[in-house]
C-alpha cells in the first residue's frame, strides 16, 4: 500500500497537462486583436512621426536634418574635389525595415517599400473598423490620415525614382505577379497620389485635439510642396501643361487652406524658428518636432553651428550673390552704399536681413568657404567659440525645437504654384498675392542684435516693379526668377535647394565649369583679417595652397612675397569641379542585384533612364 | 563513473578471495595499493599470483596481505586501471600505484534517463573524460571541454571574463531560423549556463550527438544534448576530504601591434590620393606635415619620453593655421590598456562519505578571476559554488536522495558607456596614433583608458538556487522507478551606475588658447618649455579644456540603471525501468516514463538620470528622469516517452525510443508530435568466427541509428501577426509617443522543424585495451525548416514571412583514437587525437539561383568573392606625358588605360572618383569576357566571382598527450580548426577602413604598395569611407582572412609525492603542478591584432553589433600561467 501512495504522488502532480501548453506570448498586441478603439488607431499612426516629421531627426542621425543632411546642391561647396552624383548603379538600393534612410544626392528614400506597407494596412484596417469600431466622422479622419501618409510616401519615392510600382492596397505574399510588377508610370503614381491628396483636403480634422497631431492644416502645407514637386516637374520635363496645371491647382488649393485660415502670421523673428527651445504657439509654425534633453530625445543639428564644429561643406559664393539687398534689388542693382562688396562683413550689413540670421558675419576657419552658417541656433550658442558649450549647445544634445511645416514654406509654394499656373493659361499673380507671401515674409520682425547691427526690413516685391536681375536665367521669367530667389533665401539647408532645381530641370546649376560662382568663397581680404587677429593664413605652411581670384578672374597664389595681394573672393583650399552632371542624374538608379533577383524569377524591373 | 563501479567489484572481489582462501605458502606480503592519479586507496583490487590460482583483494584502505615466493610475480588487476605485474624479490612489502586505463570495455556511459555499457551502446555518444577538466586554469567547464570530444564545437568568441563560450554540437548551423544550441542537463535539468556549475563537481559529462540518443529528451534536444553528472557521495564507508587550489597570472594572448608613425603615411597617402590635404576625427588631424614631423619627433624624442609621460604642447602637439590640433608624437594604446600577469585564484573542496547507508557530496568552490583589463577599477569575475547532495536507503525498495546547488556569479567591469555597440575597446583601435593618452599639466586627458578608470563599477550578478528531492523505487528485483523534483531558480541583477568625467577634452574640435595665471598668453618653445612671447620660435601655446562629461560619444546623461530579472523552471521526470533476462541471452531493458517542464521568466528596469553624487550613484540620490521597462515571457514542455533495449548474448543490439513531446511555442493544433528513433548495434567481435583475432582485437563492433526529433527552438510569437508596442523619439504634450508598430507578416500554417539524423559508426579497441578507436559518419537533415519565403521582392515591404519552406542537411564524421601504455620501468604513456568535421548544404527553398540567396546547394558559410590575381604595377598603364590616359571600357565605364589591350578592365567596381591604377588589386577574369563583374549574382551567371572560402569551422581537432613517471605527470593538450575564412569588418582587418579615424595595424602600415615598395602585400591606400567591401577590397581570395589555428591549449606538469611520504602526514596524495593555458597559438592572419577564435560582433553585452560588428575590436583574449596543489585526505 504504501508502494501504491508513493507512485501515486508524482501522478497526481501531472494533472492538467493541456492548460499546462497555453502559454501565449504575454506582452504583444497582434493584429487579430488590435483594431477595437480609437485609441488604437491613433497609436499605430504614431509610428509615422518620426519618419515623416523628422527635423533635426535624433541623436547623430543626419537623415532629412538640414544642415547635416542637405547639403547636396548649387549652394555649397567643399575643398577638394566637390561631391559628385553617383557615376554607375549601385550594386544594391533596397531596404525592407521601416528605418529613416536618405539618400543624400537625391534627398530623399532609397528603393523601400516598408512605409507603403504600412500605410496600405492601416488604411485596410480602418476600412474593416468603419461602423463598428469608427463612427464615420473618426474613419474619414482616420482614413485621411492613412491617404496622406501613402501620398507622401509615394511623393518622396516618385521624387528619387520617377517611374515606380503603385501598391494601392496591402499586397499579400501569395500575389507574386503583383509584387514583381515593373514600375508604373510616375503620372499613374501621382494621379493616385493627387486622390489621396483630395480626400485629405476633404476629410481631415481641422483639429486633432492637440494641435501638435497631424490635422488638415499641416496636411495642407505638405500637400502643397508635392503638389508644386510634381507640377513643375511635370511642366519642365514632361512638358505635360494638362497634368502641371492639376497638380499645381491642387497646391494652390492647399496653401489657400492654410493662408485663408487666418491661423499663422510671420509675427517673429527669423531666427527664433530654429533656435527656440521651444516653437509651442510660435505664430508662424504649423507643426514642429520638440526636444527634450530630460527625455532622451536630443540633436546635433545645432552643434554643427557653433563656431567651433567645422562646416566642411559650406555656403558658397553663388549662394551669398543670390540674397536681395535690403533695398529689394539685387546686388548689382541695388543702390545701397557698398551693396557691390562681396566680403561677408558687408554683406551681412546690405542683404536682406536673413543673410546676417543665417550666417556669422565674419570669415570663419572652421567653414570650408569662411562662410559659417548660424542659422540653426540661437544667439547664445555662438559665443562659446574656444570653449566647451553648454550641452544644449554641443555633441548630440542638443534641445532647440525643429520646425516641421512652417507658414513661409506654404505661402512660397503658393505663390510660386500661381505664378506658374499663370504661364499655362491661369490667372496672372496679383500684388495681392504677392503682399499675402514674399512682402509678408519680407515683414518679419528683426530681432534685437539685427536691429542694433542697423538691419532693416527688405523692401517688398513690387509686381510693378519686378527687378531685371543682370544674373537671372534667361529661361526664367523676372517673376518667377524673384519667387525662386526667395525660396532659396529663406530655405537654406534646409529641404528644398536640391529638389527645387530637380523639378525646375536645373541640375546644371551643380557644375562648376557653367556656374563658377558654386566653387568659390565671398570676398576676403586676407592682410585685413590678419590685422584684425581672426585669420593668419600669411604664413610658409599656406604658400602655394593659399588662393584668392580677383574681380577679372585672375588667381592669386600665396607665395610669401604678395601678402599685401592677398585680397579677393577666397578659393577654397584643392578645388575642384565636381564629375560631369549628366540629365540621367535627376533620377536615381536601382540596385543591380534588385534587377537580377527579379531576371531570377523570370520578372522585368526595368533600371532607371540612362544608367 | 569508473569510481562508481569500484563498490559492487570489491564484493565480488571479496568473493574471490573466499574462493581463494587456504591456498599459499612462504613469506607474507603486505602492501597498498593506490590510484596513480589521486593516490586515493583502492579497495577491491585482485592481487593474484602470475601462473598459480592463488589471490586475494585489497580491504578498503588499499591494503593487502598475500603469501608468496621471492621468485613469484604478483599481478594488480582492477577494472578501469592498467594491469601491473611485480616481481616479488626479497621485498616484503610491495606498494602498487595503479593507473587508470584511458578506455576500458567495462565503461559504465550516462546516458538519457540512465546508463549503458559502453560496449552495448547503439547511439552516438561520447562520454568526455573529466581529468581534461583537472589542474588546468579554467573558469568553467565549457572552456574545458574545448577539443576534447569529436563533434562538440565550442568556440570562445572574446577574452570577456565571465562569459560564455559558443557551444554547437556536430556543425555550427541547424536552421535559419531558431537556434542551434544543444540541451545542456545537470542530473537531467536543463540549466542556463554550463558557468554555473563548479568544474570540480562533476562526475561525468556525456555527449549525446545523433538523434537516436538524445530523443529520448524530445524537442529540446534536437541539436544534441550535454549530460552532466554531479557527484553523490562516496561508495565507501568513511570520509573523503579533497582540496584543489590554483593561482594563475593571465596576460594577452596575441601582440596587439597598432602603427604608429607608418599608419600616418598611409592616411596621408590615402588622402592625398584624391587630392584632399588633410583628415581627422574629433578635430585630431593627419597632415603630410605632420607625419613628417611626427618621423622627426621619433628620432628626437622617441627613447625620451616615456609611454606615459604627460603630453607637452609644442612638442607633442601643435595648432596649425587653419585652427586643426595636430598630433606629432604617437602612443601605444597597449601601455595604457593592458595589464600584463592579472591574477586569479580557484579554490575547490569536496567532502564526500558513506555511512552506513546514507552518502553524501558536499562541494565549495571559489573563483576570483582578473582581468587583463589595465586601467579598471575593478574588472573581475566571481563565482562562488555550494552543493550538497544526499541520499539514503529508507528501506529495502525505497531510496530517496535530495540536494541542492547554489551558484554566485559577479562579473563588475567599468561601465564607461552606456552603448556596448562603441565602447572604450572600439575606440582603443579606432583613433589614429597621435590621439592622445596620459595627461597634462597634471589633468588627465579624455582617452578611454581615462574613462575605464573613472568609470563606476557596473555588476552582473547570477544567483542560481536549485532544490532537487527524488526517490528511488524497487517494486521487485530489476523493476525500479525513479521520480526527481527540480524547482530552480535565478535572479539576474544587472546595475549601471554612470558617472560624470572630469578631464581635459581631447574630443573637442578645437584647442583652447592658453593662458598664464595673470592673464598672459603662454608662449612655448618647441620642446615644449615655455619661453617669453619674443623669443626665438616661440609659439603660441593652446591646451585642452577641463571639462565635465558624460559617457562617450556624449550622449549619456550620468544615470543609474538596475534591472532584475527572475527565471524559475520546474521540472519533473519520472521514469521507470525493467531489466528482463531470458536464458541469459535474450537480454531487454524496458523503459518509459515522463518530462515535464515549465518555465516562466520575468524582469523589469528602471533608470533614473542626473547623479547628485556620482561616487555613490543611488536611485534616491538623483534628479532626472526616471524610465521603466519590463517584459515576461514563458513557455512549457511536456514529453512522455519509451525505450526499449534488446540484445542478443550482448551481441546483436538494438534500441527503440518513441517519445510524444508537446511544446507551448505553437497554435494549439500543432503542440503535440510523435518522433520515433532506432539504432542497431553488432558486436563482431563476439562472433565465433572471430576468434582467430581475439589475442589482439578486444572488441570491435558497428552500430548505426536513425532518429527523428521536432525543433522548437523558435520565438513562441511566429504565427501571430505581433504589433510590438514602444515609446519612440517623437514627443508631444511633453512626453513620448507611444506607438504600436506595424504587424509582422507571418504565415499561418508554421509548424515544427524536423530534425532527422542518420549516423553510422564504428568502435574498434586492440591490444589488451591499449589503442581505441572511434569513427562516426552522420546525415543531419533538417526538414521543414523555419525561412523566410523565398523570392519576395522589396515591394512586399517588409521581411518575407517565415514558414518551413525550407530544408538543409549536415554531414560529417568524426574520428577519435586513443592509445595509452606503460613500460616496464613504470612510464607510462597515453595518447587521444579527435578530429570532426562538418559540412552543411541547402536542399530545399524555392526556386532562387541568386547567390547572395539559400540557392538550392548551397554550403552553409560558403563565400562568394573574386580570385585577386595581383597588385596592377605601373607598367600595366598607358601614360602620356606622365599622366594615367583615361578611356572609356567596352562595358562602358571610363578607367585608366592599360598597356595591354586584352586584358580584362574592371570598371563596373569602381565608384566616385576612384579608377584602379598602380598598386590597385587586379583580379582575375575568370569568365574570359574582358571585364570584370559579378554578372547577375546568379548560380549560372556569377560574372568572375567563385566561392573562394567559407565561415564555417572546419576539420576541428584536438591532441592530447600525458606521461607519467615515478611521481611525475606531463600532459600537453593541443587543440585547433584546420580551415576556417571570413571576410574581415573593420579597421583591424579592411585597409584603409575609414582614414578619417586613422587607427590600423602595423601589418597593414607596414606593408601598403608605394612607388618604391611594389612588392607589398596590401594595396596603395585609398579611403574606403567605413565601407567593409568595394574598390580595391572587393570580397576577393587575396584578403579574406585565414582564421585557421593551432593552439597549445594547456600543458601541465605536475608532481605527487610519494605515498609513504605523506602517509606520514595523514594525507593520501599531494600534487603540485605548473600549467599554461592558451599559452601558445599558431595563425595565419599574419600579424593583424585578430584572434583566431574570434567572431565579430559577438559580445556578452551584445550578442549582434557588439563593437559594431568589427573584427577584433573587443577584449583581447588572454593566456594564463599557474601553479596549483591538489591534495586530499
Amino acid at each position: 500500500m504504501k508502494k501504491v501512495l508513493i507512485l501515486l504522488f508524482p501522478v497526481l502532480l501531472l494533472t492538467g497537462c493541456e492548460d499546462f501548453l497555453d502559454r501565449p506570448p504575454l506582452t504583444q498586441m497582434n493584429d487579430i486583436t488590435y483594431w477595437t478603439t480609437e485609441n488604437n488607431v491613433r497609436v499605430f499612426a504614431n509610428g509615422f512621426y518620426s519618419n515623416y516629421f523628422v527635423g533635426y531627426n535624433n541623436t547623430w542621425g543626419v537623415a532629412y536634418a538640414p544642415l547635416r543632411g542637405y547639403l547636396f546642391a548649387d549652394d555649397f561647396a567643399s575643398t577638394g574635389k566637390q561631391l559628385s552624383f553617383e557615376t554607375q548603379a549601385p550594386e544594391s538600393r533596397q531596404g525592407t525595415s521601416e528605418s529613416i534612410d536618405m539618400l543624400p544626392t537625391y534627398a530623399g528614400p532609397t528603393w523601400n517599400f516598408a512605409w507603403v506597407r504600412k500605410a496600405n494596412i492601416f488604411l485596410d484596417r480602418i476600412e474593416k473598423m468603419k461602423g463598428t469600431y469608427l463612427d464615420e466622422e473618426a474613419y474619414n479622419h482616420w482614413s485621411a490620415v492613412a491617404r496622406f501618409f501613402r501620398g507622401y510616401e509615394y511623393s518622396r519615392l516618385v521624387s528619387v525614382f520617377g517611374d515606380v510600382p503603385y501598391f494601392g492596397h496591402d499586397v499579400g505574399d501569395d500575389e507574386l505577379d503583383e509584387l514583381y510588377k515593373d514600375r508604373d508610370d510616375r503620372t499613374t503614381v501621382m494621379n493616385q497620389v493627387y486622390e489621396d491628396f483630395k480626400y485629405v483636403l476633404e476629410n481631415m480634422r481641422l483639429s486633432d485635439g492637440d494641435a501638435q497631431y497631424l490635422n488638415r492644416y499641416i496636411a495642407a502645407g505638405f500637400i502643397s510642396r508635392f503638389m508644386l514637386f510634381e507640377g513643375t516637374w511635370q511642366k519642365y520635363h514632361l512638358g505635360d501643361n494638362t497634368h502641371a496645371s492639376k497638380f499645381l491647382e491642387l497646391a494652390v488649393e492647399a496653401g489657400d487652406l492654410v493662408i485663408e485660415s487666418g491661423k499663422w502670421s510671420f509675427g517673429s523673428a527669423f531666427r527664433t524658428l530654429f533656435g527656440s527651445e521651444s516653437l509651442a504657439g510660435h505664430p508662424e509654425v504649423l507643426m514642429y518636432r520638440a526636444y527634450d534633453a530630460g527625455l532622451g530625445v536630443t540633436h546635433h543639428i545645432a552643434s554643427y553651428s557653433n563656431r567651433n564644429e567645422t562646416q566642411p561643406t559650406a555656403a558658397n559664393l553663388d549662394l551669398a550673390r543670390s540674397f536681395i539687398c535690403a533695398d529689394g534689388q539685387p546686388y548689382k542693382l541695388s543702390g545701397l552704399p557698398n551693396a557691390d562688396k562681396e566680403d561677408i562683413q558687408t554683406m551681412a550689413a546690405t542683404r536682406d536681413s536673413r543673410f546676417e540670421a543665417t550666417f556669422w558675419d565674419e570669415p570663419q576657419i572652421p567653414a570650408a568657404t569662411l562662410l559659417y552658417a548660424t542659422k540653426f541656433i540661437d544667439r547664445e550658442g555662438v559665443t562659446y567659440q574656444g570653449t566647451t558649450p553648454p550641452p544644449r549647445y554641443g555633441s548630440n544634445t542638443n534641445t532647440n525645437d525643429a520646425p516641421i511645416m512652417r507658414l513661409a514654406e506654404v505661402v512660397l509654394n503658393w505663390i510660386e504654384a500661381k505664378a506658374e499656373l499663370a504661364t499655362l493659361g491661369g490667372p496672372a499673380v496679383t500684388q495681392a498675392d504677392l503682399d499675402a507671401s514674399v512682402n509678408a515674409i519680407r515683414s518679419r520682425p528683426l530681432d534685437d542684435v539685427a536691429s542694433d547691427k542697423g538691419l532693416v526690413q527688405t523692401a517688398p516685391l513690387d509686381l510693378g516693379a519686378i527687378p531685371d536681375d543682370p544674373d537671372r536665367d534667361g529661361d526664367v521669367l523676372p517673376l518667377l526668377w524673384e519667387i525662386r530667389r526667395e525660396r532659396r533665401m529663406e530655405f537654406v539647408f534646409e529641404h528644398s535647394r536640391l529638389l527645387d532645381i530637380k523639378r525646375w530641370k536645373k541640375l546644371e546649376y551643380m557644375d562648376g565649369d557653367l556656374n563658377p560662382d558654386i566653387l568659390r568663397g565671398p570676398w576676403v581680404d586676407f592682410p585685413a583679417e590678419k590685422a584684425a587677429g581672426r585669420i593668419d593664413w600669411l604664413v610658409e605652411a599656406k604658400e602655394g595652397i593659399l588662393k584668392v581670384e580677383k574681380e577679372n578672374g585672375t588667381i592669386v597664389t600665396y607665395d610669401g612675397d604678395n601678402a599685401a595681394d592677398m585680397v579677393g573672393y577666397y578659393i577654397p583650399e584643392n578645388i575642384s569641379n565636381r564629375d560631369p552632371v549628366l540629365d540621367r542624374m535627376y533620377l536615381a538608379p536601382i540596385g543591380n542585384s534588385q534587377i537580377s533577383a527579379y531576371i531570377d524569377k523570370g520578372y522585368t524591373l526595368t533600371q532607371t533612364t540612362g544608367w | 563513473m569508473k569510481k562508481f563501479l569500484r563498490w559492487p567489484l570489491w564484493i565480488v572481489g571479496l568473493l574471490l578471495l573466499i574462493h581463494f582462501e587456504g591456498v599459499g605458502q612462504s613469506t607474507v606480503i603486505t602492501g597498498r595499493v593506490v590510484a596513480a592519479s589521486d593516490n586515493a586507496p583502492l579497495p577491491g583490487v585482485t592481487v593474484a599470483v602470475r601462473g598459480d590460482n592463488r589471490g586475494t583483494v585489497t580491504d578498503v584502505d588499499g591494503k593487502y596481505s598475500i603469501t608468496a615466493q621471492p621468485s613469484d610475480v604478483l599481478v594488480f588487476s582492477f577494472i578501469g586501471m592498467e594491469t601491473q605485474e611485480i616481481t616479488v624479490g626479497n621485498q616484503s612489502t610491495v606498494d602498487v600505484a595503479l593507473a587508470e586505463s584511458s578506455q576500458s570495455l567495462q565503461e559504465i556511459v550516462v546516458v538519457g534517463y540512465g546508463e549503458q555499457k559502453k560496449t552495448n551502446l547503439t547511439g552516438a555518444v561520447s562520454s568526455v573524460d573529466t581529468k581534461v577538466l583537472e589542474s588546468r586554469p579554467i573558469a568553467d567547464a565549457a572552456r574545458g571541454l574545448q577539443g576534447t570530444t569529436p563533434g562538440l564545437n565550442i568556440v570562445i568568441p572574446s577574452g570577456e571574463i565571465g562569459s560564455d563560450p559558443l557551444i554547437r554540437i556536430r556543425g555550427q548551423f541547424g536552421s535559419i531560423s531558431g537556434g542551434a544550441s544543444p540541451l545542456i542537463l545537470l542530473d537531467n535539468v536543463e540549466i542556463p549556463s554550463l558557468q554555473l556549475v563548479n568544474p570540480d563537481d562533476i562526475e561525468s559529462i556525456s555527449v549525446l550527438k545523433d538523434a537516436a540518443s538524445a530523443s529520448i529528451y524530445g524537442a529540446k534536444a534536437a541539436f544534441g544534448v550535454i549530460l552532466i553528472t554531479t557527484k553523490k557521495g562516496a561508495h565507501t564507508e568513511g570520509v573523503k576530504v579533497t582540496y584543489s587550489g590554483n593561482a594563475s597570472f593571465q596576460n594577452i594572448s596575441k601582440k596587439m601591434e597598432m602603427a604608429g608613425v607608418d599608419g600616418m603615411e598611409y592616411v596621408v597617402n590615402a588622402f592625398e590620393r584624391v587630392g584632399s590635404t588633410a583628415v581627422g576625427a574629433l578635430g585630431w588631424y593627419v597632415t603630410r606635415d605632420s607625419w613628417e614631423r611626427a618621423v622627426e619627433w621619433q628620432e628626437k624624442w622617441g627613447d625620451k619620453v616615456k609611454a606615459t609621460d604627460p603630453m607637452v604642447f609644442g612638442r607633442d602637439w601643435y595648432v596649425d593655421e587653419n585652427n586643426r590640433k595636430t598630433g606629432v608624437r604617437v602612443y601605444d594604446p597597449y601601455e595604457f590598456m593592458i595589464r600584463e600577469w592579472a591574477p586569479t585564484q580557484t579554490h575547490n573542496l569536496a567532502i564526500s562519505g558513506l555511512s552506513g547507508k546514507t552518502n553524501y557530496n558536499i562541494g565549495l568552490g571559489f573563483l576570483d578571476q582578473t582581468s587583463i583589463v589595465k586601467p579598471a577599477k575593478k574588472d573581475d569575475f566571481q563565482r562562488y559554488n555550494g552543493s550538497v547532495q544526499i541520499g539514503t536507503e529508507v528501506n529495502k525498495w525505497l531510496k530517496v536522495n535530495a540536494g541542492t546547488l547554489y551558484s554566485k556569479r559577479i562579473k563588475s567591469f567599468p561601465f564607461a558607456n552606456p552603448n556596448f555597440t562603441t565602447d572604450p575597446w572600439l575606440y582603443v583601435y579606432r583613433w589614429g596614433p597621435t590621439f592622445p593618452w596620459g595627461s597634462e599639466d597634471g589633468h588627465p586627458l579624455r582617452s578611454p583608458a581615462f574613462e575605464m578608470a573613472n568609470a563606476n563599477t557596473a555588476t552582473m550578478q547570477h544567483n542560481y538556487a536549485s532544490l532537487n528531492g527524488g526517490l528511488l523505487v524497487t517494486p521487485v528485483k530489476n523493476w525500479t522507478i525513479k521520480f526527481d523534483f527540480t524547482h530552480a531558480n535565478q535572479d539576474y541583477l544587472y546595475e549601471l551606475p554612470g558617472t560624470r568625467f572630469t578631464a581635459k577634452n581631447t574630443w573637442a574640435t578645437f584647442a583652447s588658447e592658453k593662458y598664464d595665471e595673470n592673464g598672459q598668453r603662454v608662449y612655448v618653445d618647441e620642446t615644449g618649455a615655455v619661453v617669453a612671447a619674443g623669443a626665438p620660435g616661440a609659439i603660441p601655446a593652446y591646451e585642452f579644456e577641463l571639462i565635465d562629461y558624460t559617457g562617450s560619444p556624449g550622449a549619456g546623461p550620468d544615470h543609474i540603471s538596475r534591472s532584475a530579472s527572475n527565471a524559475q523552471w520546474n521540472t519533473i521526470n519520472l521514469h521507470t525501468t525493467y531489466d528482463l533476462s531470458l536464458d541469459d541471452v535474450h537480454n531487454f531493458k524496458f523503459m518509459a516514463g515522463m518530462n515535464r517542464v515549465g518555465y516562466r521568466t520575468a524582469f523589469h528596469q528602471a533608470t533614473i538620470t542626473a547623479l547628485s553624487d556620482i561616487t555613490n550613484p543611488q536611485f534616491r540620490l538623483a534628479t532626472g528622469t526616471q524610465t521603466v521597462d519590463g517584459n515576461e515571457y514563458w513557455d512549457a514542455q511536456l514529453g512522455f516517452f519509451g525505450r526499449i533495449n534488446y540484445n542478443f548474448n550482448e551481441k546483436y543490439l538494438l534500441e527503440a525510443n518513441l517519445r510524444y513531446d508537446g511544446t507551448s511555442k505553437f497554435p494549439k493544433h500543432l503542440w503535440w508530435r510523435w518522433f520515433p528513433s532506432f539504432s542497431a548495434g553488432w558486436r563482431v567481435s563476439q562472433e565465433p568466427w572471430m576468434d582467430w583475432a581475439s589475442s589482439t582485437l578486444d572488441e570491435f563492433k558497428i552500430r548505426a541509428s536513425w532518429g527523428s526529433i521536432g525543433d522548437q527552438s523558435v520565438p513562441n510569437s511566429l504565427y501571430i501577426p505581433t504589433m510590438s508596442g514602444g515609446f519612440n523619439s517623437w514627443l508631444l504634450g511633453g512626453s513620448k509617443l507611444y506607438q504600436f508598430g506595424t504587424p509582422v507578416a507571418v504565415s499561418s500554417s508554421v509548424t515544427w522543424q524536423d530534425i532527422t539524423t542518420l549516423d553510422i559508426g564504428a568502435d574498434i579497441r586492440l591490444f589488451n585495451g591499449a589503442l581505441g578507436a572511434s569513427f562516426d559518419w552522420f546525415r543531419r537533415d533538417t526538414e521543414n525548416m523555419i525561412v523566410p519565403q523565398e523570392g519576395i521582392p522589396p515591394t512586399y515591404g517588409t521581411g518575407a514571412p517565415r514558414s518551413n519552406f525550407g530544408s538543409l542537411r549536415t554531414k560529417g564524421f568524426e574520428i577519435q583514437l586513443d592509445y595509452s601504455h606503460s613500460f616496464d620501468n613504470g612510464l607510462q604513456l597515453n595518447f587521444v587525437a579527435t578530429f570532426a568535421d562538418a559540412v552543411t548544404k541547402i536542399t530545399k527553398y524555392g526556386t532562387t539561383k541568386s547567390i547572395d540567396s539559400w540557392y538550392v546547394g548551397k554550403t552553409y558559410g560558403e563565400i562568394w568573392g573574386y580570385e585577386t590575381d595581383r597588385l596592377y604595377q605601373a607598367g600595366d598603364f598607358v601614360y602620356e606625358d606622365g599622366e594615367l590616359v583615361q578611356v572609356q571600357s567596352e562595358d562602358g565605364f571610363t578607367v585608366n588605360q592599360l598597356a595591354d589591350p586584352n586584358a580584362a578592365t574592371q570598371g563596373y567596381l569602381q565608384s566616385g572618383n576612384f579608377y584602379f591604377g598602380p598598386g590597385d588589386v587586379k583580379f582575375k577574369d575568370l569568365n574570359g569576357d574582358g571585364v570584370i563583374n559579378p554578372g547577375n549574382r546568379l548560380i549560372d551567371d556569377h560574372g568572375d566571382l567563385k566561392v573562394i572560402g567559407n565561415s564555417t569551422p572546419r576539420y576541428e581537432y584536438g591532441f592530447r598527450t600525458g606521461a607519467s613517471f615515478k611521481g611525475f605527470d606531463l600532459n600537453v593538450f593541443l587543440q585547433g580548426v584546420g580551415k576556417r575564412e571570413i571576410w574581415g569588418s573593420g579597421f583591424l582587418a579592411i585597409p584603409g577602413f575609414n582614414i578619417y579615424d586613422g587607427a590600423m595595424p602595423q601589418a597593414i602600415a607596414g606593408d601598403f604598395w608605394r612607388e618604391d615598395r611594389t612588392d607589398a602585400f596590401y594595396p596603395r591606400p585609398y579611403d574606403m569611407g567605413g565601407a567593409n567591401t568595394g574598390l580595391n577590397m572587393q570580397v576577393q581570395s587575396r584578403y579574406l582572412l585565414n582564421m585557421a589555428y593551432l593552439r597549445f591549449k594547456n600543458i601541465t606538469l605536475g608532481y605527487t609525492i610519494p605515498g609513504a611520504v605523506t602517509e606520514r602526514i595523514d594525507l593520501n596524495k599531494v600534487r603540485f603542478y605548473v600549467s599554461l593555458e592558451n599559452f601558445f597559438t599558431f595563425d595565419k592572419l599574419g600579424g593583424l591584432p585578430i584572434d583566431p577564435e574570434e567572431v565579430p560582433g559577438y559580445s556578452l553585452f551584445h550578442e549582434s553589433n557588439y563593437g559594431l560588428g568589427r573584427t577584433g575590436v573587443g577584449v583581447p583574449t588572454f593566456k594564463s600561467a599557474s601553479v596549483g596543489v591538489q591534495l586530499s585526505f
